[in-house]
């Protein structure tokens, strides 16, 4: 295992070396961090002693050798510290990104957390009773939770908690946008997790529906299975077939999707923390792609690509946890 | 919205903020957009007049450095910044300074008439000496930096970037994220307005259907959008929400591109603009939107001192129209179209910002009738940002539409309308004079007017100078847009809807109350900085000089709600203006 772990870590430097140098290519081309630079600074951009500034410290020569020069520049800059300040603002780009990487995180694990949790659990009672009035009501949610997109969700709950609830009873019941009430500064963990809960419900509704009819699936193929029939043969009891036998089977290729849509976190709830005001690694993505704010975009792009890289190791190692007949090695 | 970095800087500049319009900004924007404008209206804030010790009279800039006119500023005593230092003669020769070395200063118009800025006879006093009569001196020096919050004053490019460490207002700036803003009272205020309420906080809200949904969530008391019917019909299930609407600067029209394309000539554009039957736009189109709404007439400058209301009344005349075209040699073909010599009838592209439902309304309207009169225009429509910050300066197109924002002083027409505006290499492409029109008495009149202190002797020339734009068919104004203030009375009182025609905007909520008592008032904001720096290119939006410039940065001069300079705090006294 530990050699397996060792290894792929090892493949992980390549494999983010070939995909940042990629993303510093793609995102150089499609942003073209220079003109976005002028578009920003226009008076200075009329100084060309000044561009040619900028693009020397910044390494925006043209042509494959100056990308290739431009990149390890960057990434340079990158491993040192040294990160490049934003186009708009000219400000350091980490206090902002690790505070959205904070508040992503922080949204994505608690909406995955209910998500999962409700999900598995209706699968599971659907499972249990296939064809029957509680699987019905499970797969006709499910249907729903999926037709629903988050943004319809989104505007519907603020809505009623908000704009309605607050024309009947004086005052909105949850907070519709934002991380904080207007004004607060410093952490509190309670007005926090108030502000969330609107967000939270908004993804789980996606998360929930999926889960549910993964584990639907996924239960129903292993308790008809022949080796559960057998160990109820043997007069082993439903809830120890139920819990020790089917629950981790049915488990293997559910924990594997979960590793990778934990993964995904990291890339934002685009939608939903744009709906919501919601100040993550989504809203994040949103201002600086719309700004073409390049020095922004590229920590953003490695951060998620090694999130990905990360949990999909973790997702191998899962399987092999739950499944010993799997080889790591 | 287009931006109009002249003018709004100026402001900034000149005031630090005075400023224009916003919009660059707004990349995002569609008309829908903000409280600001679409375009700016170019460059300094203005003035006008009055002068203490002048002859008043007329000069003309000498173009050299001879001296030809100093104004003395008086500071008062108590004059302090929030920390209690005294504000001095150092700091007003800092933000010269500031403005006119700093890399990336968005725009040096008005300082660069400046030879020197000294001490006087003591720290209190300030003594300009500048090498030319520079009429629009009451937006210089519009909003000041401190000196001991800077490292160099010759370039303050670096600083400001998430804080503002120093405010002559009544609050100061507490907190600064890209989430919200917090201001809270400046104990050290000297003057008799002091801050009322303990905490004001702006939030950033993406669009004005963000913002109206805030504000019926109660998680916002006021909002300052642009207006639209869709504004009113929004809120007006609340009780507890009003919407203020008054007239102030913004102004729509539609602009004639003459530099190239079917307008260059001067018989087609003339015989366009008269087939364009303002009047009925108006009852289809304005009225509509406010009840009662007048057509704009006075030229691209709303109702004032310096509008002439007859200038653009009744410009629909379709047989005059015909009779120029047809005496200039053009003939309707068969497809109904007008085309001179035989040749293909001219296509006339009409670009508006995609999205803009009032615009595509006119479109719609406009165009059918426009093409039953013999003229082949075509919607030819793009992004807020492509139209304001590409098409726009570029020329690229022959008929345009949007709105402006005119500061109080109208010395933005030079920057706007003059021949040495039109983008070309000779100023880096950056001239605002995107119509592409030169007429030089026009320009001379608005230069002179620049130079020219006397009120009622400035007002004629700008006057003279539109007429010559509705003898050239520059553009047809139609409609003085109105500005819209909306909050919830439940959450906020006071004087909210005094100053919301100001050119500073809701400048007075300092005096705004708090009616719940939950100890804060909150704006929303349908744009946010990027950065604090008051004069680079974060400055460069209204919503910056709304929410940062104006309330934490006071100058010699404020705007008023009627479109006038008033004095500041900051003076002891007016400004002693003397022509050499």
């Amino acid at each position: 295992m530990l050699r397996f772990i060792v290894r792929r870590l090892l493949w992980a430097i390549p494999t983010l070396f070939i995909v940042t140098f990629v993303v510093y290519c793609a995102l150089r081309l499609a942003t073209n961090p220079l003109a976005s630079y002028a578009r920003a600074n226009p008076r200075i951009a009329k100084n060309p002693k000044k561009m040619a500034q900028y693009i020397e410290t910044n390494g925006l020569w043209p042509g494959f050798s100056g990308y290739v020069r431009g990149y390890f520049v960057w990434l340079k800059g990158f491993v040192t510290g040294n990160w490049q300040v934003s186009i708009k603002g000219s400000r350091p780009v980490w206090p902002n990104l690790k505070n959205a990487l904070i508040n992503s995180v922080r949204l994505g694990l608690m909406a995955s957390f209910v998500g999962i949790t409700v999900g598995l659990s209706l699968g599971v009672f659907a499972a249990l009773k296939p064809g029957r009035l509680r699987d019905t009501f499970v797969n006709t949610g499910a249907l729903i939770g999926f037709s629903v997109q988050p943004f319809i969700s989104a505007i519907i709950l603020q809505l009623f908690f908000g704009v309605q609830w607050s024309k009947w009873f004086g005052e909105p019941l949850l907070p519709t946008s934002g991380l904080y009430p207007p004004g607060h500064q410093g952490f509190n963990l309670v007005l926090m997790l108030k502000y969330m809960i609107l967000p939270t419900i908004v993804i789980s509704i996606q998360t929930i529906a999926s889960y549910s009819r993964y584990m639907r699936a996924s239960l129903l193929d292993v308790l008809n299975s022949d080796y559960l029939r057998t160990a109820r043969a043997k007069g082993i009891s439903e809830r120890t077939v139920l819990v020790k036998h089917a629950l981790r089977n049915a488990m293997v290729p559910i924990v594997t999707l979960a590793a990778l849509d934990i993964g995904a976190i990291v890339g934002g709830l685009i939608i939903s923390e744009a709906v919501f005001d919601y100040p993550g690694m989504g809203v994040f993505f949103l201002t600086a792609q719309s700004n073409g704010d390049f020095p922004e975009l590229m920590p953003w792009m490695v951060i998620v690509t090694s999130s990905v890289i990360i949990f999909n190791l973790v997702a191998d190692l899962a399987y092999a946890w739950l499944d010993p007949r799997i080889r790591l090695d | 919205m287009r931006t109009s970095n002249s003018s709004k800087f100026a402001a900034l500049a000149v005031g630090l903020a005075l400023v224009v319009a916003a919009c660059g900004s707004d990349s995002s924007s569609t008309d829908t957009t903000a409280g600001s404008t679409e375009t700016t209206a170019g460059s300094t804030e203005t003035t006008a007049g009055s002068t203490e010790t002048t002859e008043g009279g007329t000069e003309t800039t000498t173009g050299t450095d001879t001296p030809a006119m100093t104004i003395t500023y008086n500071i008062a005593e108590k004059a302090v910044w929030d920390d209690g230092s005294a504000i001095t003669a150092e700091d007003f020769i800092c933000t010269y300074d500031a403005i006119m070395n700093t890399v990336g200063s968005l725009s040096t118009t008005g300082y660069d008439q400046i030879i020197s800025v000294e001490a006087g006879a003591n720290d209190h006093e300030v003594v300009a000496t500048f090498k030319s009569v520079y009429a629009p001196y009451r937006g210089l020096f519009g909003g000041l930096i401190k000196k001991a919050a800077v490292a160099d004053c010759n370039d303050i490019s670096g600083d400001f970037q998430t804080e503002f460490t120093f405010s002559n207002r009544p609050y100061k700036l507490d907190s600064w994220s890209e989430t919200q803003q917090v201001l809270v009272p400046n104990e050290n205020y000297w003057g008799d307005d002091k801050a009322v309420v303990q905490k004001v906080v702006m939030l950033p809200k993406a669009d004005p259907e963000t913002e109206i949904a805030s504000l019926l969530a109660k998680e916002v008391d006021f909002i300052y959008p642009q207006y639209s019917p869709e504004t009113a019909d929004a809120v007006k299930s609340d009780a507890n929400v009003k919407v203020s609407i008054q007239f102030g600067g913004d102004y729509e029209g539609l602009y004639f591109q003459q530099n190239d394309g079917p307008f260059a000539d001067a018989d087609f554009r003339a015989a366009f603009a008269q087939s364009i039957d303002v009047e009925s736009l108006m009852k289809q189109i304005y009225e509509p939107i406010v009840a009662g709404a007048k057509q704009l007439t006075c030229g691209p400058i709303v109702p004032g001192r310096y509008c002439d209301e007859t200038t653009f009344q009744n410009t629909y005349d379709p047989a005059a129209a015909e009779k120029i075209l047809t005496d200039a040699g053009w003939a309707k073909g068969a497809d109904g179209y007008w085309a001179k010599d035989g040749g293909d009838a001219p296509e006339i592209r009409w670009m508006i910002n995609t999205g803009n439902t009032r615009r595509e309304n006119t479109q719609a309207f406009l165009i059918p009738l426009l093409q039953k009169a013999g003229f082949n225009v075509v919607a030819d429509n793009c992004e807020a940002e492509c139209v304001f910050q590409k098409r726009l300066p570029a020329m690229d197109y022959d008929l345009g539409m949007y709105i402006s924002t005119a500061p109080p002083d109208p010395q933005y027409l030079t920057s706007s309308f003059t021949c040495d505006q039109i983008p070309s290499d000779e100023n880096n492409q950056a001239g605002q004079n995107s119509q592409g029109w030169c007429n030089e008495d026009a320009s001379a009149l608005l230069l002179k007017a620049d130079a020219t202190v006397d009120l009622d002797e400035r007002a004629g020339y700008i006057k003279d100078a539109i007429k010559l734009m509705r003898e050239d068919w520059v553009m047809l104004p139609t409609f003085q847009f109105p500005k819209s203030g909306v909050y919830r009375t439940d959450k906020v009182g006071g004087p909210v809807e005094a100053e919301l025609n100001n050119y500073e905007a809701f400048i007075n909520f300092h005096q705004w109350t708090d009616v719940d008592g939950d100890g804060q008032i909150v704006i929303g904001a349908e744009q946010w900085p990027g950065c604090l720096n008051p004069i680079t290119e974060c400055a460069n939006s209204s919503w910056y000089q709304w929410l940062v410039g104006f309330p934490l940065s006071m100058g010699v001069y404020d705007t008023t709600n009627d479109g006038d300079y008033k004095l500041t705090p900051l003076m002891a006294s007016e400004p002693v203006v003397e022509i050499l």
